[in-house]
């Protein structure tokens, strides 16, 4: 039997009586906001079990630096870099394994050696430090799609500082977040044959609710309980990525959260408009990556990525590893962060853009995953991918992959949702490639976008 | 150490008051500083100093080639050199091969465990830098009988030795168990987000 005395239908065995494992504070309002959750006619089958695992002392250490987040002004400029560098990089190399065993402490931020994803899956342990508490660590797994996948340390407090960048970039757009005791808060969605789902509270918002679903109808009773259910919960944020909201858009919900939250792979404009036209609310496109968190929000106004971490120092590095200057592109390149089970230096994201400083503080313009690529157009010329990005931006399509074959031919792959847009979608490459192919995209996760051929491609 | 050499304190003076270009970076491959220095030029200057000759082979080991590898050790043969150009040694006319002993093995060797600028700052290190190089030259402190200068040498190093060696075991226990507790914990069931990358 569950706690709300109704048959567990909906869980594996013994799972009920394990929550305080994974959320330590629960208390009774808290348990009946999880069988909210799991016992509603319309639920999903939640197949997983997690949780916030935070300590009470942790809660309050929460609501602290949330209010530290928000009180932040984020004004450096690589003239004068922000205060906390140096201290950050004696403290780093004298407790960190893999910079105690490159000798002093440097003087200049630019005298370390970046490195790179590579380095963190070869060996992670090297990169955490000797005070961090392995009792309470934690992992966060990424494969990305660099072929380097990434197990990276964490910890429980860390998962909870994730909201508070969040609710600076909500402030951005006028979004105050008000849920509590007794609502659903956030709702996080995937869109994928299998995905991890799971119900848990947000404690530092008096327990209210917390669940990530899959949208795919493999993992519901009825494909319409989906939209009865997202009603019936009526989260007040619901936070996804470019291909579960597009699943979104297909379902005949009727609530209008407080705002959408996109992560994990680039947001077209097209795509943001369709949703904040169906939703009426906001769409915020956060730049986030699994080793450094919410790195950035979009902002037209801004004119780029405005950065939302107070203790993350961005560069832009070319090939060489040398900054380039503001307005040029290249690699971004982090160091800081608000993962004390990993503090970075000078690591390269691979992922490229410009920085510009405005009275927003830095921005990330013209931000694109992977190493950028140039592609040969119908008239010998060279352009770059962010040319074809921004060709693109009309259409409402939450993937795609444009790859330029040897003979120079161009396929455009389209999710099948996005398939009744190939018309315009050609028309909008014609100009550089003339005809294009469309084809279908089957892939349910993060793709290279990008892909060429052709020997000249990379630059 | 048979021979008499200078006041270790001239020498501990000498370390601590270093002077910002031998703390500078060393030039290693693949790191973008124009500034950096080329240790293997640096190192034959002081050969030259003493009056002899680097072949350009013997140079090699001083091009630093890889951040992890080389950064520390060529950070500590920058010291090393401030270090030998010191009047007194100057005045010993010392042989290439004993110079290059000790700006490169005897700097590989305190360089695996000690970060280079320890050796300018902390007294101890000071100390035991001193007396090694002195050692390694065939030389003791100049207050000291040979049995005194082999004690204090061995009491210094010996014990600094004893703590890098429980230091490196340590080190890689907790390397060990950092890759199990990572590895032990369901990847998705680590603690809420709210946002999934």
């Amino acid at each position: 039997m569950t706690l709300a005395g109704k048959p567990d239908v909906n869980l594996p065995g013994g799972a009920w009586a394990s929550d305080r494992d994974y959320c330590p504070t629960l208390t009774p309002a808290g348990a009946r906001m999880l069988a909210k959750l799991r016992s509603h006619p319309c639920a999903p089958w939640y197949r997983n079990r997690s949780g916030n695992k935070l300590l009470a002392g942790e809660v309050e250490a929460l609501r602290v630096y949330e209010q530290e987040v928000m009180d932040a002004v984020v004004a450096w400029s690589a003239a004068a870099p922000p205060s906390w560098l140096p201290d950050f990089l004696k403290v780093t190399y004298a407790t960190v394994p893999h910079y105690r065993a490159c000798g002093s402490p440097p003087s200049r931020l630019a005298d370390v050696a970046p490195i790179s994803r590579a380095e963190l899956a070869h060996d992670i342990a090297a990169f955490v430090p000797d005070d961090a508490d392995l009792a309470r660590m934690i992992n966060f797994q990424t494969t990305g799609t660099t072929g380097h996948p990434l197990l990276i340390a964490s910890h429980p407090l860390v998962a909870g500082r994730y909201r508070a960048f969040h609710k600076r970039a909500l402030r951005r757009f006028g979004v105050i977040l008000r849920h509590g005791a007794g609502q659903v808060g956030v709702m996080l969605l995937g869109h994928q044959r299998r995905c991890f789902t799971y119900v848990s509270v947000t404690p530092t918002m008096n327990e209210s609710g917390l669940a990530k679903i899959n949208l795919h109808p493999d993992d519901w009773r009825e494909p319409d309980d989906r939209a009865r259910y997202l009603d019936a919960m009526a989260p007040e944020l619901i936070a996804g990525d470019p291909i579960s909201f597009a699943e979104l858009l297909t379902l005949p919900m009727t609530h209008k959260p407080a705002a959408l939250l996109s992560v994990s792979m680039m947001l077209l404009p097209g795509m943001r408009a369709r949703l904040e036209q169906r939703f009426g609310c906001p769409v915020l496109d956060i730049y986030s990556l699994n080793e450094v968190g919410p790195v950035a929000v979009y902002d037209e106004r801004a004119g780029g990525h405005v950065l939302l971490q107070h203790r993350l120092y961005v560069e832009i590095l070319d090939s060489a590893g040398q900054p380039v200057p503001d307005g040029a592109r290249g690699e971004i390149t982090v160091t800081g962060g608000f993962n004390f089970c990993l503090p970075l230096v000078r690591y390269r994201t691979g992922d490229y853009a410009s920085l510009a400083h405005g009275p927003d503080g830095p921005v990330l313009a013209g931000l694109a995953g992977r190493s950028p690529l140039r592609y040969r157009t119908a008239q010998g010329q060279w352009i770059n991918n962010i040319d074809i990005t921004h060709a693109l931006k009309p259409l409402a399509i939450a993937l795609f992959g444009v790859h330029q074959h040897g003979d120079g031919s161009v396929a455009l792959r389209l999710a099948p949702g996005a398939m009744p847009q190939a018309d315009q979608a050609r028309a909008l490459l014609a100009p550089f490639f003339g005809v294009v192919t469309v084809e279908t995209l089957l892939a349910e996760d993060k793709i290279i976008q990008y892909t060429s051929d052709l020997r000249e491609a990379a630059v | 150490m048979n021979t008499l050499g200078p006041l270790l304190e001239i020498l501990t003076h000498r370390l601590a008051d270093t002077p910002v270009e031998f703390l500078a970076e060393p030039r290693i491959a693949g790191v973008a500083n124009a500034q950096a220095v080329a240790v293997a030029a640096l190192v034959n200057d002081i050969v030259l100093l003493h009056g002899a000759r680097a072949p350009a082979t013997s140079l090699q080991g001083f091009i630093g080639a890889q951040v992890k590898a080389d950064r520390n050790r060529l950070a500590l043969a920058m010291i090393l050199c401030w270090l030998l150009a010191d009047e007194w040694f100057i005045g010993q006319q010392l042989p290439q091969h004993d110079l290059l002993q000790v700006l490169g093995e005897a700097a590989r060797e305190l360089a695996a465990s000690t970060p280079a600028h320890q050796f300018t700052q902390d007294p101890e290190r000071r100390e035991e830098l001193a007396r090694i190089v002195l050692a390694r030259l065939g030389f003791r402190p100049r207050d000291e009988s040979v049995a005194q200068a082999t004690d204090r040498l061995s009491a210094i190093s010996g014990t600094e030795r004893r703590r890098l060696l429980e230091a490196s075991r340590l080190a890689e226990q907790r390397s060990r168990e950092i890759r199990e507790a990572l590895a032990k914990k369901a990847a998705e069931e680590s603690a809420d987000k709210w946002s999934r990358e």
